[in-house]
């Protein structure tokens, strides 16, 4: 342990070398473990955004290349890019047993008092039956009537509404009034229904308003996840037999390549911190070849009083390492304050960070700022290990 | 063990190849040291007195001929065995002491003490050690740097007899100090031989080499005893 020793007093009579060293190792730890933290906080944002869509195929008219509605049937040609109530029942069929869901949607001027200014948002038009096993309400009831609707939340907390306010809808209320009768939870960004900013009317409301006897998508909910490649194909059978008439989309499939990304860009964000690591490394490399350097006289003594080679280069380790954990340790104590900052000035929210997804990546930051100190310790430490203790005895 | 000479030179003849041609710096050496000598290696500047401490300190290999440590050969062994050697049966001193400036005084005397046993070590040998160099107890905790030449050199003696060696070697042990101290050195070392430790000590000092029972002269790599 006499080497433990030495080490932790050489440290000590070179603080402040040691000290900015060991500052090269912070930065490289808060930078790994920061980014690493904030890609995992991006990551679990999204995912808590989407959790509700991810059990859904959604079929729209195909749009590209020849376009081709099939609002009017068969091979017509039209821009009018809809969903005929025969091919939603086509869909219906190949996809029971689980519940297919027609979506209408268009957007509106809308008033909510008198004396308010008009404002345009997103209306949907669903069958009520649908409407429980699409959405969920955090406050009143599902409409059943055709003079009832819900709102999203962020909608309701926007422009102060509550149940049992009164919404006039098209310029000057030409399309009627409504009675909001739920406050829908909030779902975040969605690929089905984006109902957070949105009106939720009833199908037959929205038929007659908007004069409408066709669909824009088809949300099919799929029970059981692991069919969703196999609905996804059947559709696609069914549908786009000759001509493609339909996109379907795995909503599945679709985040997983959204969180593929967000991985692939944390990868790359957390690599740029890994530089300044391997600066920070190459700098505990220069300080221990310094070391080694002052000290050749030193390790000559020791090598002819009988200090094995092997006793000598576990002298210099120890430094690497004392240097490697305890500025890992500042860095990880740090990472979790920057974690914190970045999360709250980006993601307006710190409730990603205390999870254990992104704290082992203060983990992974400790582990790889020790690693990295003791790899660049280990040529300098071979070094003084190996000096011929003559030539050591002989330095000045 | 106790009845094989100290230390056995036989026919040593130590070779540096260098580019301009090799150079021999011990020439056919052969000699004795017996248990309980003090002996004195003297010669001019060149003359291979540096090699010959080297090769007795086993720090260096021979080109041809063997070394005896207590009867142990030297010559085959591995650098691991050639560290143990130098670490249980030779002391060192040096002419600038080379303590270590980390330590403190009674750190510096146990440091041998812990590279021998692998563990944590019964610090009052090495106070006895100390002790009997006659090295005042106030000292113990001072570092190198707080300690004149003489106390420095009575630590660095400490340091070399506290793993019990078979030999002292000493590398001009008094050439670092005025007069005065370089006597009081000279007669610890000869009252460390009273008790029976065997000392090999290379010196330029005519007045060192009179404290000693048999002087070695080597010149051109020859011994002319």
């Amino acid at each position: 342990m006499i080497f433990w020793e030495i080490a932790k007093r050489n440290i000590r009579l070179h603080l402040l070398r040691s000290s900015l060293a060991m500052l090269g190792i912070i930065i490289g730890v808060v930078a790994i473990a920061s980014m690493g933290i904030l890609g995992n906080s991006m990551v679990l944002a999204v995912s808590d955004s989407l959790r509700t869509v991810g059990d859904s195929v959604i079929v729209t008219p195909h749009v590209g290349g020849n376009v081709r509605g099939f609002g009017g049937g068969g091979g017509a040609s039209s821009t009018t890019l809809t969903i005929t109530e025969q091919n939603f029942l086509q869909i219906k069929r190949v996809s029971a047993p689980n519940v297919a869901i027609p979506v209408l949607q268009t957007s509106d001027r809308m008033k909510l008092g008198v004396g308010q200014d008009d404002i345009v948002a997103m209306i949907y038009g669903l069958n009520p039956d649908d409407v429980p096993d699409l959405l969920k309400l955090k406050a009143g009831d599902y409409s059943r009537g055709n003079s009832g609707c819900l709102v999203g939340s962020k909608f309701a907390d926007d422009h102060n509404v509550k149940v049992g306010s009164r919404i006039s809808i098209g310029t000057d209320g030409s399309k009627g009034t409504l009675r909001v009768t739920g406050i829908i939870e909030e779902r975040g960004m969605a690929f089905d229904v984006s109902t957070d900013s949105a009106v939720v009317a009833t199908k037959d409301w929205f038929d007659t308003a908007y004069n409408r006897n066709d669909y824009d998508k088809v949300v099919i909910k799929v029970k059981n996840l692991d069919d969703l490649p196999a609905v996804k194909t059947a559709i696609e059978k069914q549908m786009n037999k000759r001509d493609t008439i339909v996109d379907v989309m795995d909503t599945r499939k679709t985040m997983e390549t959204i969180f593929q990304a967000f991985g692939q860009i944390t990868t790359f964000v957390t690599a740029i911190g890994g530089i300044s690591m391997i600066v920070a490394g190459v700098s505990i490399l220069n300080i221990m070849m310094m070391s080694v350097t002052e000290r050749i006289k030193e390790i000559g003594i020791m090598r002819s009083i009988g200090a094995q080679k092997k006793e000598v280069m576990w002298m210099f380790l120890y430094e690497a390492l004392i240097l490697g954990v305890v500025g890992s340790l500042i860095g990880g104590v740090l990472s979790l304050l920057g974690g914190y900052a970045i999360s709250s000035m980006m993601l307006q929210t710190t409730k990603y960070l205390f999870v254990p997804s992104s704290l082992v990546n203060i983990v992974y930051g400790v582990s790889f700022g020790i690693v990295v100190c003791l790899i660049c310790g280990i040529y300098p430490a071979w070094r003084a290990a190996n000096l011929s203790p003559i030539d050591a005895l002989r330095h000045e | 063990m106790d009845d094989q000479p100290a230390m056995m030179f036989r026919d040593v003849v130590k070779v540096y190849p260098l580019p301009a041609g090799d150079v021999t710096a011990l020439d056919h050496v052969s000699f004795k040291v017996d248990r309980g000598e003090f002996i004195s290696v003297m010669g001019p500047s060149g003359s291979g007195k540096s090699t010959l401490l080297n090769l007795m300190g086993c720090l260096d290999t021979p080109t041809s001929g063997e070394i005896f440590i207590s009867g142990t050969r030297t010559g085959d062994m591995s650098d691991s065995e050639l560290t143990n050697l130098r670490r249980d049966r030779i002391g060192f001193t040096f002419q600038y002491f080379n303590l270590f400036p980390l330590l403190n005084t009674l750190e510096n005397v146990t440091f041998p003490m812990m590279l021998k046993s692998k563990t944590a070590v019964d610090p009052e040998k090495g106070r006895a050690v100390l002790r009997s160099v006659q090295l005042d107890d106030e000292l113990f905790t001072h570092t190198p740097m707080e300690l004149s030449g003489g106390q420095q050199q009575r630590v660095a003696i400490a340091r070399a007899l506290v793993n019990d060696p078979d030999i002292l070697l000493c590398d001009e042990p008094t050439g670092n100090l005025d007069s005065k101290t370089g006597a009081g050195i000279m007669e610890l070392m000869t009252e460390l031989n009273r008790k029976g430790t065997t000392i090999i000590m290379v010196t330029h000092d005519p007045n060192n080499a009179k404290y000693s029972k048999r002087t070695i002269r080597i010149a051109d790599g020859r011994i002319m005893e």
